[in-house]
């Protein structure tokens, strides 16, 4: 698990200063919607039986088949109002559907306000005194209860209310006597005041049903916060668990690492060092960190100032350091060399709390290179020394300065100086592969022109090709194409394949050496009329002491270096080298070179 | 180039054996006139008296090692103009630029073709300025 990912993100989600605002216009219409269509049974329930005891009161014969239609109506818009509240109550999608809904029931509350209305202004002129003030009593009644009814829409009330209200004030302004008159001015003076009433109501509700969604999103949101806080409070005991856990390992392998690591604070204090470093340097890490000891106790002191200056310089680059190869006091007072990697450890903030220095100790190692380095140069110049001494007295003999020979003398004799100098080609070989892989073996690159080189190469080996009784020819135009490279080392590989191909070729052939112009990059190819390269041999014929058949090599002649050589000369001359089969049988041995571009 | 073509030859080096092949290679096929001196201690009396065309070094010897016996010849005016040629089984390009370094007119790495010696110290007067 990342750690960052745990990271607990605590913001309370911001609301305004009135938490009523964030209640959500579509819940509190809706909950309005509800809360009106809740009324309607009660509203239906009341009107029939309101309707019932008027239609029971207003009927006599007279007026008998006004009462029928008006009571036939009053059925009719409750059986619409009581459809609607079914039609309302199976809805799916109320919350979507709340502004629609409470349309239909405003025109049903119109339409039921309307039938009251009409009762008033129909009823009223024909009715007796007592039947007027009963029905005066009911439109006022009914008109009343529509406030409760109707609180949640004070529109809704003033529409219903309305309708009632208007026409009976019509009818008793036209009335022609003068109380009727009079009430007929303060029954609108009454409806503005209940109107102003349902408002009021409408307002207490409607601030109620925001502050309740209001709350209710508060509630979620604080769940949700809440159930964020335990979800990070688990990631970070997870996290805790897992860096302990990781703590506890580094701390274990820090401890039983067979290199000595060091803790050292930003003044290079040691804090901490494990065993390899208590049994490498001596010193117990109870003497040195509660001393309080400078990592430069591990310093020479004719050191101390480079080690200083190092130091602020790791400090302000906060780059690790990788082997540095530091010559390191002991206790006992003698020395180690340690190859040493420092690593800073660096905080969020960017600031060095601390230096990591794991130092693993070289010291026989850099004996055993000195040792080689010691034997190497004995081998060349104690081996070399006698050499010289066997194959230049054997070479005087041989030449025939000194005096003719008995032949099987001579026979001899030249057996004697083949073999000397095959085993100073060995060790030659040995020399420079030793060279070439410690990386001490520099080039000296300069304008060599590959014609005159080859040239050069072919009268310089004649007599190799005279002792196999093979030519070396020049196939084609020799190119006189420049390019840089060590002129002694290129002569080196070119004496090494003219050499090999003479070896392999049956006695009387032609060793034949083309070049090619392969745009930017030269080839030169060496053919012989050899065997070939057997299939087994081929993936390792550039290694070390590769030898096809070693027999036949010792018979031949050769270290199973030459090729291993070659390569390595060739590649560090930025160039390549490999082989193909001939046509007709046998060997081409080919190095490519980049050509020198003129400036 | 020099006008006269090389001649006298003095030769410092400690190894008895090399002593005798430079020596016949030198005067049988060179045909040139050797002086080998063994001792590098005494050399530089031995060249005085001698009075060589050019100088054969041996670079490691007992008691003095060629190249301090070179700046010692380029102490004492009598043959601090002598050109002076390294013969040497060290190969090392730093140890040849050493020399180069030094003033040296030539280096002959061991081990070295007696038959070839001749041509190769001819070679190297004719270079000589």
């Amino acid at each position: 698990m990342n750690p960052r990912s745990a990271a607990p993100s605590l913001a309370v989600p911001q609301r305004g200063a009135d938490a009523r605002d964030s209640a959500d216009p579509k819940r509190v219409l809706a909950d309005r919607v509800e809360q009106l269509y809740s009324q309607m049974p009660l509203g239906i329930a009341a009107t029939l039986a309101i309707g019932g005891i008027a239609t029971y009161e207003l009927w006599d014969q007279r007026t008998r088949d006004l009462v029928l239609f008006w009571w036939g109506l009053v059925l009719l818009i409750t059986a619409a109002r009581a459809a609607l509240y079914f039609g309302y109550r199976s809805s799916k999608d109320k919350l979507a559907e709340a502004a629609q809904w409470l349309r239909w029931l405003g025109i049903s509350a119109l339409a039921n306000g309307v039938n009251w209305g009409f009762a008033g202004a129909v009823f009223f002129p024909s009715h007796t005194d007592e039947q007027q003030v009963f029905l005066a009593f009911l439109l006022a009644g009914i008109a009343s209860a529509g406030i409760p009814t109707y609180a949640a829409s004070w529109p809704m009330f003033a529409i219903y209310a309305g309708a009632i209200v208007l026409p009976f004030t019509y009818v008793l302004a036209t009335f022609g006597n003068r109380l009727f008159a009079e009430i007929a001015l303060l029954v609108p003076v009454f409806y503005l005041a209940n109107v102003g009433i349902a408002y009021r109501l409408n307002q207490v509700f409607y601030s109620g049903y925001r502050l309740r969604h209001a709350y209710g999103r508060l509630t979620e949101d604080y769940t949700a916060l809440n159930k964020r806080l335990e979800q990070q409070l688990v990631e970070l005991d997870e996290a805790q668990r897992q860096v302990e856990a990781s703590g506890r390992k580094l701390a274990l392998f820090a401890e039983r690492a067979p290199i000595a690591v060091l803790e050292l604070d930003a003044a290079g204090r040691i804090q901490q060092i494990n065993n390899a470093a208590e049994n490498l340097f001596g010193w117990t890490s109870n003497e040195l960190v509660e001393k309080d000891a400078s990592v430069k106790i591990l310093i020479r002191p004719e050191y101390h100032a480079d080690f200083d200056t190092q130091w602020q310089q790791l400090i302000a680059s906060r780059a690790p350091l990788a082997h540095l190869k530091i010559r390191n006091p002991r206790r006992d007072g003698l020395e180690v060399v340690c190859d040493w990697n420092v690593t800073p450890l660096v905080n969020t903030e960017g600031g060095v709390v601390g230096v990591i220095a794991q130092g693993q100790d070289i010291t026989r190692q850099m004996e055993a290179e000195q040792l080689k380095k010691e034997f190497t140069s004995t081998l060349s110049h104690e081996l070399r020394t006698p050499l010289t001494s066997i194959i230049g007295s054997l070479q005087l003999i041989n030449s025939g300065v000194l005096g003719n020979m008995d032949p099987e003398v001579a026979e001899l004799t030249g057996v004697a100086e083949r073999n000397g100098q095959r085993l100073l080609d060995l060790i030659n070989d040995i020399l420079d592969i030793e060279k070439i892989e410690s990386g001490k073996l520099s080039l000296v690159p300069e304008l060599v022109t590959l014609d005159e080189l080859v040239g050069e190469s072919l009268v310089l080996n004649k007599g190799f090709a005279e002792r196999f009784q093979v030519r070396y020819e020049p196939r084609g135009t020799l190119l006189p194409v420049q390019v840089k490279a060590d002129r002694k080392r290129l002569l080196q590989v070119m004496t090494n394949l003219l050499s090999n191909a003479a070896k392999f070729s049956p006695a009387g052939e032609a060793v034949e050496v083309t070049m090619e112009d392969l745009g930017a990059r030269v080839r030169i190819s060496v053919h012989d009329h050899g065997p070939g390269i057997p299939e087994n041999f081929r993936a390792r014929i550039f290694g070390r002491f590769a030898q096809a058949d070693s027999s036949a090599t010792r018979q031949k002649g050769g270290t199973g270096l030459g090729l291993a050589i070659c390569k390595r000369l060739i590649e560090m001359m930025d160039g390549r080298i490999g082989f193909t089969d001939r046509d007709g049988g046998g060997s081409v041995f080919y190095f490519e070179l980049p050509k020198h571009a003129a400036v | 180039m020099p006008a006269q073509p090389l001649n006298r030859i003095c030769y410092v080096e400690d190894d008895e054996d090399i002593q005798r092949i430079v020596r016949m290679s030198l005067e049988r096929i060179g045909k040139m006139t050797v002086e080998v001196i063994g001792d590098p201690m005494v050399a530089i009396d031995a060249i005085k008296a001698f009075k060589p065309e050019l100088v054969i070094l041996d670079w490691m010897m007992p008691g003095m090692d060629g190249p301090t016996l070179y700046r010692k010849m380029k102490e004492v005016p009598e043959v601090r103009d002598l050109p002076v040629v390294f013969i040497t089984a060290k190969a090392s390009q730093k140890e040849l630029d050493e020399l180069r370094a030094l003033g040296a007119a030539g280096t002959i790495s061991k081990p070295f073709s007696p038959m070839e010696l001749p041509v190769l110290l001819r070679a190297i007067w004719k270079a000589l300025p």
